[in-house]
């Protein structure tokens, strides 16, 4: 792995650095794990790739004919009139698979990752504490849970932008809003996605305190999310849907009505809370008994 | 830290051995001291979560009782509310027993997908919609899908229909003498989206397309079974209740008899304003209600003018409508009205209100309803039940013809062709069908 080298090298700088400020609370901690997450190439291809998403629908309908009305994901019949609508698109088409897979990349490596490399020791030599280690990994698995959403709808906008008209954009309601505002909305629904996210990052934390595979952690992540949602299309489960962390990831289309229905985000932040709680409380009962042997 | 391994296994097996080594190993004691402790999070958190639910849903005792009110006081103050001017949120769901149809996908195919499967889906699945009001000439509807809506907007003499689904708009101009009427008139359901193809007047006829099948405001359904409320109905008041965030008398009505499949119908009155808050029909010895419609949550603020502004969006295909609104009310047809009423075709239950009143049999909830075979009732059932194989498999052949059988209503369809219903068990049904 290429970038082995360079994150040993960095979990050092980051024991320096954490010995330092041991009374700090943890933020310069913080600082470095973010720098070495995106100073990562593979979090950099894992944003690039999510990016390649609007810029694959945009390109496709640029080329191909009309859409008819009502075939395909929705909002796809109005990228032609509104390039805007390409980034509503992606970030459609991105959430049941894409950003739970580029997600359960970044949190099965949380832990996993420092073991599997033989950093992890080192970082706990330190007197970092391993509350705080897991709390600093948790905080920057959820900056990639804001990130990638972020980067589906920045990258939506632009290309729809570059290839397409911009102009007012018509919400589900029928009403009409300006490009600012609609830009605005964009911003909205990538918040509203890192919140969901957050449930799944926690259970990948949890998943990579488990294990010294990186994989393992990261495939199994993945897997959660998968099952969540088939679960969720089983009618026979009714009960089970409301508690399932994947229920409400398509809810963000209630925040493209008017006037915005807060409902769905509201009940997503409390169930993603929960999903939080359990397992962020799994993670630390595992990771503060586990015995670190690399 | 490896070389403690042993230690630990040592500490879970007694805890006399935890004791001595924690005194004597004190230089590892913060991390590995009583490790079964660093697990009460994780134990105690779900205990919290699972209690606070069940805290959740527990009835939340409010201070003092609501004035005692008898049934009468109670109807008065339902029929003499004024208010006009709300907004909120409607849930309506219903289990009537029909097969479950699978959850409309968030990208649906056709635009132009069978009325009949959107009209299953109102039977069979909950619907959400969001409702604002503003006095009686400015209404917004709009029913939420997942990533759709469906918008019914009227601004005094303008109607709008809007369907996100295919950007498509429809207009209507209300003549001067329906202004007051309701929105959506009871015992209607209005299109969202009409069906150019079809000759009559979209806006009319129960399950029109079945394309936006409205969720009816609890008002109009209190109103509803109230006026089915007869000698034959026992109403008494049960405790109260709170219904989105508001306390309210609960009326309950129940048919004397035992020979309906109706078991109660419960409105919930709000006790400050008498607003019907919701109504929840149960079948005979059901737990759970078969039909339900009622706020979930309630503001009694004046909406957003804005709101009542409605201008199709550029791009959407728009429709102008021709009014054909009638000045009065339709006539109810005999059959009790239940929301099990819509599983008929629109042509069955245009030809069953023009024909059908006199075959009728029983009366008050036992009213069974014949359609004679000569309507032609009969054959658009069977139609109906060729072009869609989920309710195909909903009717079981019994002797003398085939049963549509839900928890509140029972339709059969015999084999020469005539159609009996009613919210009556099946064997009365066969009687009624073998009976000179």
């Amino acid at each position: 792995m290429p970038s082995s080298a360079s994150s040993e090298s960095a979990g050092f700088t980051r024991t320096t650095a954490a010995a330092a400020t041991r009374r700090g609370p943890g933020l310069s901690l913080l600082a470095s794990e973010l720098r070495v997450l995106f100073g990562r190439r593979r979090t950099w291809a894992l944003l690039l790739a999510l990016a390649a998403i609007p810029v694959l629908i945009a390109v496709a309908v640029r080329i191909s004919s009309a859409v008819p009305a009502g075939r395909g994901p929705a909002f796809l019949d109005r990228i032609t009139q509104n390039g805007l609508f390409v980034a509503f698109t992606a970030m459609l088409v991105s959430v049941p698979l894409f950003l739970p897979l580029t997600v359960g990349v970044v949190a099965g490596d949380t832990i996993a990752g420092e073991a599997n490399l033989g950093t992890l020791r080192y970082l706990l030599v330190a007197p970092t504490g391993r509350v705080r280690l897991l709390l600093v990994k948790y905080a920057a698995a959820l900056a990639f849970c804001l990130a990638a959403p972020l980067t589906v709808g920045l990258a939506g906008a632009a290309i729809g932008a570059a290839l397409f008209p911009v102009g007012p954009v018509t919400l589900l309601s029928g009403d009409v809003i300006e490009p600012p505002q609609a830009f605005l909305r964009i911003l909205l629904i990538a918040a509203y996605l890192a919140i969901s996210l957050a449930g799944l990052s926690a259970v990948g934390l949890f998943l990579s305190t488990l294990t010294v595979v990186p994989v393992g952690a990261m495939a199994a992540t993945v897997v959660v999310s998968v099952v969540s949602q088939v679960l969720d299309q089983l009618p026979q489960l009714e009960w089970l849907h409301p508690w399932l962390f994947s229920h409400y990831w398509l809810g963000f289309g209630d925040l493209l009505r008017q006037p915005v229905l807060w409902d769905s985000l509201v009940h997503n932040a409390w169930l993603q809370a929960g999903y939080v709680a359990v397992f962020g409380a799994l993670a630390y009962g595992r990771f503060v008994t586990k015995d670190v042997l690399s | 830290m490896g070389s403690n391994d042993g230690d630990k296994s040592a500490m879970n097996r007694s805890s006399n051995h935890r004791t001595s080594h924690g005194i004597r190993d004190r230089g590892v004691k913060h991390v590995i001291q009583r490790p079964w402790l660093r697990w009460v999070p994780a134990v105690a958190v779900p205990a919290v979560i699972a209690g606070g639910v069940l805290a959740g849903t527990l009835p939340a005792r409010a201070g003092d009782p609501l004035p005692e009110k008898t049934p009468a006081e109670v109807i008065a103050l339902l029929a003499s509310h004024k208010t006009h001017t709300f907004s909120g949120t409607i849930e309506q769901t219903s289990e009537l027993g029909l097969p479950e149809l699978p959850a409309a996908p968030p990208t649906s195919g056709p635009a132009s997908a069978d009325g009949v499967a959107s009209l299953l889906e109102f039977l069979t699945g909950g619907h959400t919609a969001r409702v604002f009001f503003d006095g009686p000439g400015k209404a917004r509807i709009q029913v939420v899908d997942r990533l759709a809506e469906r918008d019914i907007i009227r601004n005094n003499k303008d109607v709008w229909f809007y369907s996100s689904k295919d950007n498509s708009a429809a207009h209507l101009t209300l003549p001067d003498f329906a202004r007051d009427l309701p929105l959506t008139d009871p015992g209607q359901t209005v299109p969202g989206q009409p069906d150019p193809s079809r000759a009559g007047p979209p806006a009319l006829g129960p399950g029109g397309t079945g394309k936006t099948p409205v969720p009816h405001t609890p008002g109009e359904l209190a109103e509803k079974f109230l006026a089915m409320a007869d000698s034959t109905t026992a109403i008494t008041v049960g405790p109260e209740v709170e219904t989105a965030g508001r306390r309210a008398y609960n009326l309950l009505l129940e048919p004397r008899t035992e020979r309906t499949l109706m078991g109660q119908v419960a409105v919930a009155v709000d006790a400050e304003t008498g607003l019907p808050l919701s109504v929840k029909v149960t079948a005979r010895g059901a737990a759970g209600p078969a039909f339900s419609a009622g706020f979930s949550s309630l503001s009694l603020e004046t909406p957003d003018e804005a709101l009542f502004d409605f201008a199709p969006p550029p791009g959407s295909t728009v429709e102008e409508l021709q009014s054909s609104h009638p000045a009065t009310k339709p006539p109810v047809s005999g059959l009790p009205g239940s929301p099990g009423t819509y599983i008929t075709p629109d042509r069955l239950a245009k030809d069953v209100r023009g024909s059908a009143r006199q075959y009728l049999s029983g009366s008050g909830w036992e009213t069974v309803l014949e359609v004679p075979a000569q309507s032609g009732a009969g054959s658009s059932l069977d139609t109906l039940l060729t072009r869609s194989p989920l309710l195909a498999q909903a009717a079981v052949v019994v002797p003398g013809g085939r049963l549509i059988s839900t928890s509140l209503l029972n339709v059969l369809l015999t084999d020469d062709g005539r159609i009996f219903a009613g919210m009556v068990p099946p064997e009365r049904l066969q009687a009624a069908s073998t009976a000179p």
